[in-house]
C-alpha cells in the first residue's frame, strides 16, 4: 500500500465537527478507506476533538487545533495536538458498565469509545501542547469485521 | 441532522436523520426535552435514518430514556445501521435500552 500524508487544522468551535468529517471523507477517497473504517476513525478524532473544545481552554481566545493522518503500510497513524491546559485521557478510567438505566452515565464514554476502536494510544505533554498520537491497524480491523 | 416526532396510538415516535454529535445534540435534546413535556411513557426512537452518533449524542437519548423510566414507560430504539449499534455496544447501552431492527417490530411489542 502506498503511504499518505494528511494534516489539517480546525478552529476550536464545535461547529467545525462538519470540517473534521469533509476532512476525513477526502483522506477517505484519496486512500481507499471502507467505509466502516473511514466512520470508525470519524467518531474517535470527533470525541477528543469534543473534549478539548469543550474543557481543554482557560480562555474565551480561538485556537486551532492539529491534526496529521499517516498511512503507512496498513497502519494508521493519527496525532492530535492542542495547546489547551495539559491533559492527559489515557488517565481517565474507563467508565463501570452500567447495571441499571438510571446508572448510567455519559462522563468519559468518548475516551472509552476511543479506547475500544484504536490499537494504541500515547500521550505526550511538550513546550504547551498536548500530543496524542493513536495507532489502527487496518488489518486487524478487517478480521475484527470479520468474526462480527 | 433533522428531528421529527409524530404520535402513534399514543406512542411518541422521534425521527432523527443525519449526523447526531457534538454539534446537532443540543438541538436534538431541546427538542426531545419539549417533546416529553407531555405525559407520554412510550417512546420510540426511529434511527433508520441515522449516519453517525457519538457520545455527544448519546447523551441526549440517555437522558429521555431516563425520564420515561421514571415515569415506569418504556423506551426503545429501531433501525440502527452497523456503526450506530457499536456505538451503543461500546458504552454498554445494548443491554439496557431495548433495540429492535425495524420500526414496525418495535411498534408492536410497545403497543401490546
Amino acid at each position: 500500500m502506498v503511504s499518505h500524508s494528511y494534516s489539517f487544522e480546525l478552529k476550536s468551535d464545535l461547529s467545525e465537527l462538519e470540517t473534521l468529517c469533509q476532512h476525513l471523507n477526502k483522506f477517505g477517497q484519496i486512500t481507499g478507506l471502507s467505509q466502516a473504517c473511514s466512520t470508525d476513525i470519524n467518531v474517535c478524532l470527533d470525541e477528543l476533538f469534543t473534549n478539548i473544545v469543550s474543557y481543554g481552554y482557560a480562555d474565551d481566545q480561538e485556537h486551532l487545533i492539529r491534526f496529521t493522518i499517516n498511512l503507512d503500510n496498513n497502519v494508521l497513524i493519527f496525532k492530535i495536538e492542542d495547546d489547551g491546559v495539559p491533559f492527559n485521557p489515557l488517565k481517565k478510567k474507563d467508565p463501570e458498565v452500567p447495571a441499571d438505566l438510571m446508572d448510567a452515565r455519559i462522563g468519559g464514554l468518548g475516551i472509552h469509545i476511543v479506547r475500544k476502536l484504536m490499537d494504541d494510544i500515547d500521550y505526550k505533554r511538550k513546550g504547551g501542547w498536548n500530543s496524542l498520537t493513536m495507532k489502527k491497524n487496518l488489518l486487524f480491523s478487517l478480521i475484527d469485521r470479520e468474526r462480527i | 441532522m433533522e428531528i421529527t416526532h409524530r404520535l402513534e396510538n399514543e406512542i411518541l415516535i422521534i425521527t432523527i436523520k443525519g449526523r447526531l454529535d457534538g454539534a446537532t445534540s443540543p438541538k436534538a435534546d431541546e427538542f426531545i426535552k419539549e417533546r416529553l413535556k407531555g405525559n407520554s411513557n412510550r417512546l420510540l426512537f426511529d434511527f433508520e435514518g441515522l449516519e453517525y452518533l457519538s457520545s455527544a449524542g448519546l447523551r441526549a437519548i440517555l437522558s429521555a430514556a431516563k425520564e420515561i423510566k421514571s415515569r415506569e414507560g418504556k423506551v426503545m430504539l429501531a433501525g440502527l445501521n452497523q456503526y450506530v449499534y457499536e456505538i451503543f455496544e461500546i458504552s454498554g447501552f445494548t443491554s439496557l435500552i431495548p433495540i429492535k431492527e425495524t420500526v414496525e417490530e418495535a411498534l408492536k411489542d410497545l403497543a401490546s
